[in-house]
Protein backbone atom coordinates (compact mmCIF):
# COMPACT_ATOMS: atom_id res chain seq x y z
CA UNK A 1 0.00 0.00 0.00
CA UNK A 2 2.79 2.34 1.04
CA UNK A 3 4.60 1.47 -2.15
CA UNK A 4 1.55 2.32 -4.27
CA UNK A 5 1.08 5.69 -2.52
CA UNK A 6 4.75 6.44 -2.90
CA UNK A 7 4.70 5.57 -6.60
CA UNK A 8 1.55 7.62 -7.28
CA UNK A 9 2.95 10.60 -5.35
CA UNK A 10 6.17 10.32 -7.28
CA UNK A 11 4.33 10.27 -10.60
CA UNK A 12 2.23 13.35 -9.65
CA UNK A 13 5.22 15.28 -8.40
CA UNK A 14 7.16 14.46 -11.53
CA UNK A 15 4.21 15.46 -13.72
CA UNK A 16 3.87 18.79 -11.92
CA UNK A 17 7.60 19.19 -12.34
CA UNK A 18 7.07 18.71 -16.09
CA UNK A 19 4.34 21.39 -16.08
CA UNK A 20 6.58 23.71 -14.15
CA UNK A 21 9.40 23.07 -16.59
CA UNK A 22 7.32 23.16 -19.80
CA UNK A 23 4.99 26.07 -19.01
CA UNK A 24 5.00 27.84 -15.71
CA UNK A 25 8.71 28.51 -15.53
CA UNK A 26 8.43 30.76 -18.57
CA UNK A 27 5.19 32.31 -17.27
CA UNK A 28 6.90 33.20 -14.02
CA UNK A 29 9.95 34.55 -15.80
CA UNK A 30 7.83 36.78 -18.07
CA UNK A 31 5.43 37.57 -15.17
CA UNK A 32 2.51 36.29 -17.17
CA UNK A 33 -0.59 36.05 -14.87
CA UNK A 34 -1.46 32.34 -15.18
CA UNK A 35 -4.44 32.50 -12.87
CA UNK A 36 -5.93 35.43 -14.78
CA UNK A 37 -5.61 33.48 -18.01
CA UNK A 38 -7.31 30.45 -16.43
CA UNK A 39 -10.17 32.66 -15.20
CA UNK A 40 -10.65 34.10 -18.68
CA UNK A 41 -10.93 30.58 -20.08
CA UNK A 42 -13.37 29.73 -17.30
CA UNK A 43 -15.41 32.84 -18.01
CA UNK A 44 -15.80 31.95 -21.67
CA UNK A 45 -15.79 28.14 -21.86
CA UNK A 46 -17.18 27.04 -18.49
CA UNK A 47 -16.51 23.28 -18.72
CA UNK A 48 -13.08 21.58 -18.33
CA UNK A 49 -13.52 19.85 -21.66
CA UNK A 50 -14.21 23.09 -23.54
CA UNK A 51 -11.31 24.82 -21.81
CA UNK A 52 -8.96 21.96 -22.64
CA UNK A 53 -9.89 22.11 -26.32
CA UNK A 54 -9.49 25.90 -26.47
CA UNK A 55 -6.08 25.77 -24.75
CA UNK A 56 -4.93 22.97 -27.03
CA UNK A 57 -5.92 25.03 -30.07
CA UNK A 58 -3.90 27.95 -28.76
CA UNK A 59 -0.86 25.94 -27.72
CA UNK A 60 -0.66 24.20 -31.10
CA UNK A 61 -1.03 27.48 -32.94
CA UNK A 62 -0.42 30.47 -30.67
CA UNK A 63 -1.89 33.57 -32.35
CA UNK A 64 -3.87 36.57 -31.23
CA UNK A 65 -7.03 35.00 -32.67
CA UNK A 66 -6.60 31.67 -30.86
CA UNK A 67 -5.61 33.35 -27.62
CA UNK A 68 -8.12 33.98 -24.89
CA UNK A 69 -6.40 37.24 -23.95
CA UNK A 70 -7.30 40.57 -25.54
CA UNK A 71 -4.94 42.09 -28.19
CA UNK A 72 -3.79 44.79 -25.70
CA UNK A 73 -2.37 41.97 -23.54
CA UNK A 74 0.28 41.30 -26.16
CA UNK A 75 1.46 44.90 -26.05
CA UNK A 76 2.80 44.14 -22.62
CA UNK A 77 3.53 40.41 -22.87
CA UNK A 78 5.23 38.55 -25.72
CA UNK A 79 3.32 36.12 -27.93
CA UNK A 80 4.40 32.64 -26.98
CA UNK A 81 6.30 30.50 -29.44
CA UNK A 82 5.21 26.96 -30.31
CA UNK A 83 6.39 24.50 -27.62
CA UNK A 84 6.71 21.58 -30.03
CA UNK A 85 5.19 19.01 -27.67
CA UNK A 86 2.87 16.29 -28.96
CA UNK A 87 -0.90 16.44 -28.32
CA UNK A 88 -0.91 13.89 -25.51
CA UNK A 89 1.80 15.72 -23.57
CA UNK A 90 0.03 19.02 -24.14
CA UNK A 91 -3.26 17.55 -22.85
CA UNK A 92 -1.55 16.19 -19.72
CA UNK A 93 -0.02 19.60 -19.05
CA UNK A 94 -3.32 21.38 -19.65
CA UNK A 95 -5.08 19.07 -17.19
CA UNK A 96 -2.37 19.72 -14.60
CA UNK A 97 -2.64 23.43 -15.23
CA UNK A 98 -6.42 23.32 -14.70
CA UNK A 99 -6.03 21.25 -11.56
CA UNK A 100 -3.53 23.73 -10.17
CA UNK A 101 -5.91 26.64 -10.53
CA UNK A 102 -9.15 24.70 -10.11
CA UNK A 103 -11.77 27.13 -8.77
CA UNK A 104 -13.68 24.41 -6.89
CA UNK A 105 -10.72 23.97 -4.52
CA UNK A 106 -10.99 27.60 -3.50
CA UNK A 107 -14.72 27.72 -2.89
CA UNK A 108 -15.88 27.50 0.74
CA UNK A 109 -19.00 27.81 2.80
CA UNK A 110 -19.09 30.61 5.30
CA UNK B 1 -97.01 18.34 4.47
CA UNK B 2 -97.88 15.46 2.18
CA UNK B 3 -95.19 13.11 0.94
CA UNK B 4 -95.72 14.18 -2.69
CA UNK B 5 -95.12 17.79 -1.66
CA UNK B 6 -92.02 16.74 0.25
CA UNK B 7 -90.78 14.82 -2.75
CA UNK B 8 -91.33 17.79 -5.05
CA UNK B 9 -89.56 20.11 -2.63
CA UNK B 10 -86.63 17.70 -2.24
CA UNK B 11 -86.36 17.26 -6.02
CA UNK B 12 -86.46 21.02 -6.59
CA UNK B 13 -83.92 21.68 -3.81
CA UNK B 14 -81.61 18.93 -5.06
CA UNK B 15 -81.57 20.21 -8.64
CA UNK B 16 -81.30 23.84 -7.54
CA UNK B 17 -78.58 23.25 -4.95
CA UNK B 18 -76.52 20.82 -7.03
CA UNK B 19 -76.51 23.09 -10.09
CA UNK B 20 -75.87 26.27 -8.07
CA UNK B 21 -73.15 24.70 -5.94
CA UNK B 22 -71.47 23.12 -8.95
CA UNK B 23 -71.33 26.54 -10.60
CA UNK B 24 -70.05 28.09 -7.39
CA UNK B 25 -67.52 25.32 -6.85
CA UNK B 26 -66.22 25.85 -10.38
CA UNK B 27 -65.98 29.63 -9.87
CA UNK B 28 -64.31 29.15 -6.46
CA UNK B 29 -61.86 26.62 -7.90
CA UNK B 30 -60.92 29.01 -10.72
CA UNK B 31 -60.51 31.87 -8.25
CA UNK B 32 -58.44 29.64 -5.95
CA UNK B 33 -56.22 28.38 -8.80
CA UNK B 34 -55.55 31.87 -10.19
CA UNK B 35 -54.91 33.41 -6.78
CA UNK B 36 -52.66 30.52 -5.73
CA UNK B 37 -50.69 30.88 -8.96
CA UNK B 38 -50.43 34.63 -8.33
CA UNK B 39 -49.09 33.99 -4.81
CA UNK B 40 -46.56 31.47 -6.15
CA UNK B 41 -45.52 33.95 -8.86
CA UNK B 42 -44.94 36.59 -6.17
CA UNK B 43 -42.73 34.15 -4.25
CA UNK B 44 -40.89 33.27 -7.45
CA UNK B 45 -40.26 36.98 -8.15
CA UNK B 46 -38.62 37.24 -4.72
CA UNK B 47 -36.55 34.15 -5.57
CA UNK B 48 -35.44 35.65 -8.89
CA UNK B 49 -34.52 38.90 -7.15
CA UNK B 50 -32.33 36.94 -4.72
CA UNK B 51 -30.86 35.03 -7.67
CA UNK B 52 -29.74 38.29 -9.30
CA UNK B 53 -28.06 39.18 -5.98
CA UNK B 54 -26.21 35.88 -5.87
CA UNK B 55 -25.22 36.36 -9.49
CA UNK B 56 -23.57 39.72 -8.78
CA UNK B 57 -21.79 38.18 -5.79
CA UNK B 58 -20.50 35.40 -8.07
CA UNK B 59 -19.08 38.07 -10.35
CA UNK B 60 -17.24 39.62 -7.41
CA UNK B 61 -15.92 36.21 -6.39
CA UNK B 62 -14.68 35.56 -9.90
CA UNK B 63 -12.70 38.78 -9.81
CA UNK B 64 -11.32 38.10 -6.36
CA UNK B 65 -7.67 37.05 -5.97
CA UNK B 66 -8.27 35.52 -2.57
CA UNK B 67 -7.44 31.86 -2.09
CA UNK B 68 -10.58 31.43 -0.02
CA UNK B 69 -13.74 32.27 -1.95
CA UNK B 70 -16.84 32.31 0.29
CA UNK B 71 -19.88 31.10 -1.64
CA UNK B 72 -22.79 33.60 -1.36
CA UNK B 73 -25.68 32.57 0.89
CA UNK B 74 -29.15 34.17 0.95
CA UNK B 75 -31.61 33.75 3.80
CA UNK B 76 -34.06 30.86 3.36
CA UNK B 77 -32.74 30.23 -0.13
CA UNK B 78 -30.55 27.41 -1.31
CA UNK B 79 -28.54 27.64 -4.47
CA UNK B 80 -26.04 25.81 -6.64
CA UNK B 81 -24.02 26.57 -9.72
CA UNK B 82 -23.63 24.28 -12.75
CA UNK B 83 -21.34 24.40 -15.76
CA UNK B 84 -22.41 24.43 -19.41
CA UNK B 85 -22.79 20.64 -19.38
CA UNK B 86 -25.09 21.06 -16.34
CA UNK B 87 -22.53 19.44 -14.06
CA UNK B 88 -22.62 20.52 -10.44
CA UNK B 89 -19.83 22.94 -9.44
CA UNK B 90 -20.70 24.15 -5.96
CA UNK B 91 -23.70 25.12 -3.86
CA UNK B 92 -25.61 25.07 -0.58
CA UNK B 93 -28.12 22.42 -1.54
CA UNK B 94 -28.12 19.40 0.75
CA UNK B 95 -27.78 17.05 -2.18
CA UNK B 96 -26.30 17.54 -5.58
CA UNK B 97 -29.59 18.08 -7.35
CA UNK B 98 -29.59 17.38 -11.05
CA UNK B 99 -30.91 20.35 -13.00
CA UNK B 100 -33.46 18.26 -14.87
CA UNK B 101 -34.79 16.29 -11.91
CA UNK B 102 -36.52 18.90 -9.78
CA UNK B 103 -39.96 17.64 -8.82
CA UNK B 104 -40.37 18.54 -5.17
CA UNK B 105 -43.86 20.08 -4.96
CA UNK B 106 -43.11 21.85 -1.66
CA UNK B 107 -40.41 24.01 -3.24
CA UNK B 108 -40.10 26.74 -5.82
CA UNK B 109 -37.23 26.49 -8.27
CA UNK B 110 -35.65 28.93 -10.66
CA UNK B 111 -32.78 28.40 -13.06
CA UNK B 112 -30.95 31.55 -14.08
CA UNK B 113 -28.46 31.65 -16.97
CA UNK B 114 -25.05 33.09 -16.11
CA UNK B 115 -23.30 34.78 -19.00
CA UNK B 116 -20.33 35.28 -18.92
CA UNK B 117 -19.64 32.18 -16.87
CA UNK B 118 -18.36 33.54 -13.55
CA UNK B 119 -16.44 30.77 -11.74
CA UNK B 120 -17.26 28.60 -14.77
CA UNK B 121 -20.95 28.63 -13.86
CA UNK B 122 -23.42 28.65 -16.75
CA UNK B 123 -26.53 28.07 -14.64
CA UNK B 124 -27.57 29.17 -11.20
CA UNK B 125 -30.20 27.04 -9.50
CA UNK B 126 -32.09 28.77 -6.68
CA UNK B 127 -34.53 26.86 -4.47
CA UNK B 128 -36.89 28.07 -1.77
CA UNK B 129 -39.49 26.34 0.35
CA UNK B 130 -42.97 27.50 -0.61
CA UNK B 131 -44.40 29.81 2.02
CA UNK B 132 -47.61 27.88 2.70
CA UNK B 133 -49.22 30.41 5.04
CA UNK B 134 -50.85 32.65 2.39
CA UNK B 135 -51.97 29.55 0.46
CA UNK B 136 -53.51 28.01 3.58
CA UNK B 137 -55.25 31.33 4.28
CA UNK B 138 -56.57 31.35 0.74
CA UNK B 139 -57.84 27.76 1.12
CA UNK B 140 -59.58 28.62 4.37
CA UNK B 141 -61.17 31.74 2.90
CA UNK B 142 -62.37 29.79 -0.16
CA UNK B 143 -63.85 27.04 2.04
CA UNK B 144 -65.58 29.56 4.32
CA UNK B 145 -66.93 31.36 1.26
CA UNK B 146 -68.24 28.05 -0.13
CA UNK B 147 -69.81 27.16 3.22
CA UNK B 148 -71.54 30.54 3.52
CA UNK B 149 -72.69 30.30 -0.11
CA UNK B 150 -74.06 26.79 0.53
CA UNK B 151 -76.02 27.95 3.58
CA UNK B 152 -77.26 31.05 1.77
CA UNK B 153 -78.40 29.10 -1.29
CA UNK B 154 -79.94 26.34 0.83
CA UNK B 155 -82.04 28.92 2.73
CA UNK B 156 -82.89 30.76 -0.49
CA UNK B 157 -83.73 27.44 -2.16
CA UNK B 158 -86.01 26.46 0.73
CA UNK B 159 -88.01 29.70 0.35
CA UNK B 160 -88.07 29.37 -3.44
CA UNK B 161 -89.14 25.74 -3.02
CA UNK B 162 -92.01 26.90 -0.82
CA UNK B 163 -93.13 29.26 -3.59
CA UNK B 164 -92.61 26.50 -6.14
CA UNK B 165 -94.91 23.99 -4.41
CA UNK B 166 -97.45 26.56 -3.17
CA UNK B 167 -99.91 25.92 -6.05
CA UNK B 168 -99.68 22.16 -5.43
CA UNK B 169 -100.26 22.62 -1.71
CA UNK B 170 -103.25 24.86 -2.37
CA UNK B 171 -104.87 22.37 -4.74
CA UNK B 172 -104.33 19.48 -2.28
CA UNK B 173 -105.77 21.55 0.56
CA UNK B 174 -108.75 22.45 -1.61
CA UNK B 175 -109.27 18.76 -2.39
CA UNK B 176 -109.06 17.87 1.30
CA UNK B 177 -111.66 20.55 2.18
CA UNK B 178 -113.90 19.21 -0.57
CA UNK B 179 -113.57 15.64 0.72
CA UNK B 180 -114.32 16.83 4.26
CA UNK B 181 -117.45 18.65 3.15
CA UNK B 182 -118.59 15.85 0.85
CA UNK B 183 -118.08 13.23 3.59
CA UNK B 184 -120.07 15.27 6.03
CA UNK B 185 -122.93 15.69 3.57
CA UNK B 186 -122.91 11.98 2.53
CA UNK B 187 -123.26 10.49 6.00
CA UNK B 188 -126.94 11.05 6.67
CA UNK B 189 -128.37 10.13 3.24
CA UNK B 190 -126.35 6.89 3.02
CA UNK B 191 -127.43 5.77 6.48
CA UNK B 192 -131.03 6.61 5.61
CA UNK B 193 -130.93 4.63 2.35
CA UNK B 194 -129.40 1.52 3.96
CA UNK B 195 -131.79 1.59 6.94
CA UNK B 196 -134.78 1.94 4.63
CA UNK B 197 -133.62 -0.91 2.37
CA UNK B 198 -133.45 -3.17 5.43
CA UNK B 199 -136.92 -1.97 6.51
CA UNK B 200 -138.41 -2.62 3.05
CA UNK B 201 -136.85 -6.12 2.98
CA UNK B 202 -138.28 -6.97 6.39
CA UNK B 203 -141.69 -5.48 5.61
CA UNK B 204 -142.23 -7.11 2.23
CA UNK B 205 -140.55 -10.48 1.62
CA UNK B 206 -141.55 -10.37 -2.08
CA UNK B 207 -139.56 -7.24 -2.64
CA UNK B 208 -136.42 -8.69 -1.03
CA UNK B 209 -135.17 -10.54 -4.12
CA UNK B 210 -136.16 -7.95 -6.72
CA UNK B 211 -133.40 -6.80 -9.07
CA UNK B 212 -134.15 -3.12 -8.46
CA UNK B 213 -133.77 -3.37 -4.69
CA UNK B 214 -130.51 -5.31 -5.06
CA UNK B 215 -129.12 -2.60 -7.34
CA UNK B 216 -130.05 0.05 -4.78
CA UNK B 217 -128.37 -2.04 -2.06
CA UNK B 218 -125.16 -2.49 -4.12
CA UNK B 219 -124.98 1.21 -4.89
CA UNK B 220 -125.64 2.13 -1.27
CA UNK B 221 -123.00 -0.26 0.08
CA UNK B 222 -120.47 1.05 -2.41
CA UNK B 223 -121.28 4.57 -1.31
CA UNK B 224 -121.08 3.52 2.33
CA UNK B 225 -117.61 2.04 1.85
CA UNK B 226 -116.41 5.17 0.05
CA UNK B 227 -117.82 7.22 2.91
CA UNK B 228 -115.96 5.09 5.47
CA UNK B 229 -112.67 5.50 3.57
CA UNK B 230 -113.11 9.24 3.25
CA UNK B 231 -113.99 9.57 6.93
CA UNK B 232 -110.84 7.57 7.75
CA UNK B 233 -108.77 9.90 5.56
CA UNK B 234 -110.33 13.00 7.12
CA UNK B 235 -109.09 11.92 10.51
CA UNK B 236 -105.70 11.54 8.82
CA UNK B 237 -105.34 8.15 10.55
CA UNK B 238 -104.82 9.98 13.83
CA UNK B 239 -107.67 8.96 16.04
CA UNK B 240 -107.73 7.05 19.26
CA UNK B 241 -107.42 3.37 18.43
CA UNK B 242 -109.07 0.76 20.58
CA UNK B 243 -106.88 -2.31 20.23
CA UNK B 244 -108.81 -5.52 20.76
CA UNK B 245 -108.45 -9.19 19.84
CA UNK B 246 -110.25 -9.74 16.58
CA UNK B 247 -110.77 -13.09 14.93
CA UNK B 248 -109.73 -12.10 11.45
CA UNK B 249 -111.28 -15.11 9.68
CA UNK B 250 -114.66 -14.28 11.13
CA UNK B 251 -114.38 -10.65 10.06
CA UNK B 252 -113.42 -11.69 6.51
CA UNK B 253 -116.48 -13.96 6.33
CA UNK B 254 -118.71 -11.14 7.59
CA UNK B 255 -117.34 -8.69 5.03
CA UNK B 256 -117.70 -11.26 2.23
CA UNK B 257 -121.30 -11.58 3.26
CA UNK B 258 -121.64 -7.80 3.23
CA UNK B 259 -120.21 -7.61 -0.31
CA UNK B 260 -121.94 -10.78 -1.55
CA UNK B 261 -124.55 -8.76 -3.45
CA UNK B 262 -121.76 -6.96 -5.36
CA UNK B 263 -119.94 -10.25 -6.06
CA UNK B 264 -123.16 -11.87 -7.20
CA UNK B 265 -123.81 -9.01 -9.61
CA UNK B 266 -120.46 -9.87 -11.25
CA UNK B 267 -121.14 -13.60 -11.04
CA UNK B 268 -117.87 -14.18 -9.18
CA UNK B 269 -116.87 -17.57 -7.81
CA UNK B 270 -115.72 -16.97 -4.25
CA UNK B 271 -113.34 -19.44 -2.68
CA UNK B 272 -112.53 -19.03 1.01
CA UNK B 273 -109.69 -20.87 2.72
CA UNK B 274 -109.86 -19.65 6.28
CA UNK B 275 -108.12 -21.21 9.24
CA UNK B 276 -110.26 -20.85 12.38
CA UNK B 277 -109.24 -18.98 15.52
CA UNK B 278 -106.69 -16.64 13.94
CA UNK B 279 -106.74 -13.72 16.34
CA UNK B 280 -105.08 -10.34 15.73
CA UNK B 281 -104.67 -7.50 18.23
CA UNK B 282 -105.89 -4.62 16.11
CA UNK B 283 -108.34 -1.71 16.08
CA UNK B 284 -111.63 -2.93 14.63
CA UNK B 285 -111.99 0.01 12.27
CA UNK B 286 -108.44 -0.53 10.93
CA UNK B 287 -109.15 -4.22 10.32
CA UNK B 288 -112.44 -3.32 8.61
CA UNK B 289 -110.74 -0.79 6.33
CA UNK B 290 -108.16 -3.38 5.26
CA UNK B 291 -110.69 -6.15 4.64
CA UNK B 292 -113.25 -3.88 2.91
CA UNK B 293 -110.75 -2.25 0.61
CA UNK B 294 -109.03 -5.47 -0.42
CA UNK B 295 -112.32 -7.34 -0.96
CA UNK B 296 -114.09 -4.47 -2.75
CA UNK B 297 -111.05 -3.93 -5.03
CA UNK B 298 -110.94 -7.66 -5.82
CA UNK B 299 -114.64 -7.52 -6.75
CA UNK B 300 -114.56 -4.18 -8.52
CA UNK B 301 -111.59 -4.92 -10.78
CA UNK B 302 -112.55 -8.56 -11.43
CA UNK B 303 -113.92 -9.91 -14.71
CA UNK B 304 -117.54 -11.00 -14.98
CA UNK B 305 -117.59 -14.67 -13.97
CA UNK B 306 -114.09 -14.37 -12.51
CA UNK B 307 -112.68 -15.83 -9.30
CA UNK B 308 -112.07 -14.35 -5.87
CA UNK B 309 -109.81 -16.30 -3.55
CA UNK B 310 -109.31 -15.35 0.08
CA UNK B 311 -107.02 -17.19 2.44
CA UNK B 312 -106.39 -16.57 6.12
CA UNK B 313 -103.56 -18.49 7.75
CA UNK B 314 -101.65 -18.17 11.00
CA UNK B 315 -99.47 -15.37 9.55
CA UNK B 316 -101.10 -14.17 6.35
CA UNK B 317 -104.14 -12.72 4.72
CA UNK B 318 -104.24 -13.35 0.96
CA UNK B 319 -106.75 -11.74 -1.39
CA UNK B 320 -106.41 -12.85 -5.00
CA UNK B 321 -108.57 -12.02 -7.99
CA UNK B 322 -108.62 -12.94 -11.66
CA UNK B 323 -109.28 -9.40 -12.82
CA UNK B 324 -107.71 -6.76 -15.03
CA UNK B 325 -104.46 -6.61 -13.04
CA UNK B 326 -102.03 -3.71 -12.73
CA UNK B 327 -99.29 -2.97 -15.24
CA UNK B 328 -95.69 -3.09 -14.04
CA UNK B 329 -95.17 0.66 -14.42
CA UNK B 330 -98.07 1.52 -12.07
CA UNK B 331 -97.26 -1.18 -9.53
CA UNK B 332 -94.55 0.98 -7.92
CA UNK B 333 -96.94 3.90 -7.33
CA UNK B 334 -100.14 2.02 -6.54
CA UNK B 335 -99.88 2.67 -2.79
CA UNK B 336 -99.82 6.45 -3.22
CA UNK B 337 -102.92 8.44 -2.33
CA UNK B 338 -105.22 9.38 -5.26
CA UNK B 339 -103.27 7.01 -7.53
CA UNK B 340 -105.41 4.75 -9.69
CA UNK B 341 -103.98 2.15 -12.01
CA UNK B 342 -107.29 1.50 -13.75
CA UNK B 343 -109.80 4.26 -14.31
CA UNK B 344 -112.50 2.01 -15.83
CA UNK B 345 -114.16 1.72 -12.42
CA UNK B 346 -115.17 4.49 -10.01
CA UNK B 347 -113.15 5.45 -6.96
CA UNK B 348 -110.72 8.01 -5.58
CA UNK B 349 -107.59 5.91 -5.46
CA UNK B 350 -107.41 5.92 -1.67
CA UNK B 351 -108.18 2.26 -0.82
CA UNK B 352 -104.70 0.78 -1.10
CA UNK B 353 -103.21 3.91 0.44
CA UNK B 354 -105.34 3.30 3.55
CA UNK B 355 -104.40 -0.41 3.57
CA UNK B 356 -100.72 0.54 3.35
CA UNK B 357 -101.06 3.01 6.24
CA UNK B 358 -102.76 0.43 8.46
CA UNK B 359 -100.20 -2.25 7.55
CA UNK B 360 -97.30 0.11 8.29
CA UNK B 361 -98.91 1.29 11.50
CA UNK B 362 -98.99 -2.27 12.87
CA UNK B 363 -95.59 -3.24 11.44
CA UNK B 364 -97.10 -5.78 9.05
CA UNK B 365 -95.72 -6.53 5.59
CA UNK B 366 -97.69 -5.78 2.43
CA UNK B 367 -96.90 -7.45 -0.87
CA UNK B 368 -98.74 -6.84 -4.14
CA UNK B 369 -98.05 -8.88 -7.24
CA UNK B 370 -100.00 -8.53 -10.44
CA UNK B 371 -100.10 -9.46 -14.09
CA UNK B 372 -102.16 -7.50 -16.53
CA UNK B 373 -105.38 -9.26 -17.58
CA UNK B 374 -104.58 -12.18 -15.30
CA UNK B 375 -105.20 -10.84 -11.82
CA UNK B 376 -103.77 -9.34 -8.69
CA UNK B 377 -102.59 -10.97 -5.50
CA UNK B 378 -102.30 -9.04 -2.23
CA UNK B 379 -100.55 -10.67 0.71
CA UNK B 380 -100.40 -9.20 4.20
CA UNK B 381 -98.03 -10.85 6.66
CA UNK B 382 -98.09 -10.18 10.39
Amino acid sequence: MVKVVTIVSFVIVSLFADLQKSCLACHEKEQIPSELIYKRYLLKYSTPKNIEEAMLRYLKSPTKTTSIMPPQFFLKFPMKTEIGLDDDTLRVNIELYMKKFDIKKRLYYR
Amino acid sequence: MLSSQNRSLIRFLSIYLISTLMLFALASWLFYSFTKQHLLDQQKDILLYEASHIKSQLRELHQSHSNRLIYPVAEQIESAIYDLDKRYIFGTLDERVELHSMDDIDKIYAIVDIEPHYLGAAYLLVVKNIDLEPITNLENKTLIFMLIATIFFAVLGYFLGGLFIAPMRESIERMNYFIQDATHELNTPISTILTNIEMIESMDKNLKNTQELKRIEIASKTLSRIYDDLAYLNLNHNYHRHIESIEIGLMVEERIEYFRVLAKAKELKIKLDIEPNIVLDIDKNDALRVCDNLISNAIKYNKVGGQLYIQVTQNTLVVEDSGVGINERDLGFILERFRRANKSEGGFGIGLNIVNHVVRNYGFDLQISSQQNQGTKVVIRW
